[in-house]
């Protein structure tokens, strides 16, 4: 069969872009880990005040991990708990959250940070924090009538300013 | 009106910019989209 030069040029054009967003998708996915929650750690959502880790919202500092923070967050309409994050700059931090309703959303604007927490389970997220400076936190999801003034803050401080309180 | 009559050549060499043209403004736009995300955590 013949093929046209022009259309080997455009199939191989075509082909090779398919083959190159494809595995970005891939390498986002798998290695960086941009995807949806994997469902794998599941909550009754009426009990979550009663279950751990949120029976104890907030920053813990961990040791013997592979990160060196957890935050825990419960999130319900129309807050977070809690409702203020403070983390040292450079900090390597476990994002540990659910929600005891609807469906919430846990966006840092300003950050790669988007979670959606959905009731019955748990989402997960590693980062390190290497910015300085106050995110808000913020529900990307409607929730319902208070879904507008849903937020929080996240404040990523300098260490040594830290110390120094 | 006088017939322009395209040749396959001509045919296949519309397509060829068309293909490329459009592919590489998606891809430009595509990578603006996605700077968006890097150097942030």
């Amino acid at each position: 069969m013949h093929i046209h030069k022009y259309e080997k040029w455009w199939l191989t054009f075509g082909a090779a872009t398919l083959i190159a967003f494809l595995t970005i998708i891939g390498i986002s996915a798998f290695h960086a880990g941009a995807h949806p929650n994997n469902s794998k750690w599941t909550i009754d959502y009426e009990k979550v005040d009663q279950t751990a880790p949120f029976d104890n919202p907030g920053v813990h500092k961990v040791e013997g991990k592979d990160w060196d923070y957890e935050v825990v967050l419960v999130a319900s309409a129309f807050s977070y708990n809690p409702m203020e994050i403070e983390l040292p700059v450079g900090s390597k931090v476990r994002f540990i959250a659910t929600t005891k309703d609807v469906i919430h959303g846990f966006e840092v604007a300003g950050t790669n940070i988007n979670m959606m927490l959905e009731p019955g389970y748990v989402s997960e997220l590693i980062t390190t924090v290497d910015k300085v400076g106050e995110f808000t936190i913020v529900c990307n999801e409607y929730c319902g009538m208070g879904h507008a003034m849903m937020y929080s803050t996240l404040k990523v401080v300098d260490s040594d300013d830290n110390s120094s309180h | 009106m006088a017939n322009h009559k395209k040749t396959t050549e001509d045919n296949l060499k519309g397509t060829l910019y068309a293909t490329f043209g459009i592919g590489i403004i998606i891809i430009i736009v595509w990578a603006i989209c996605f700077n968006l995300f890097i150097d942030r955590f």
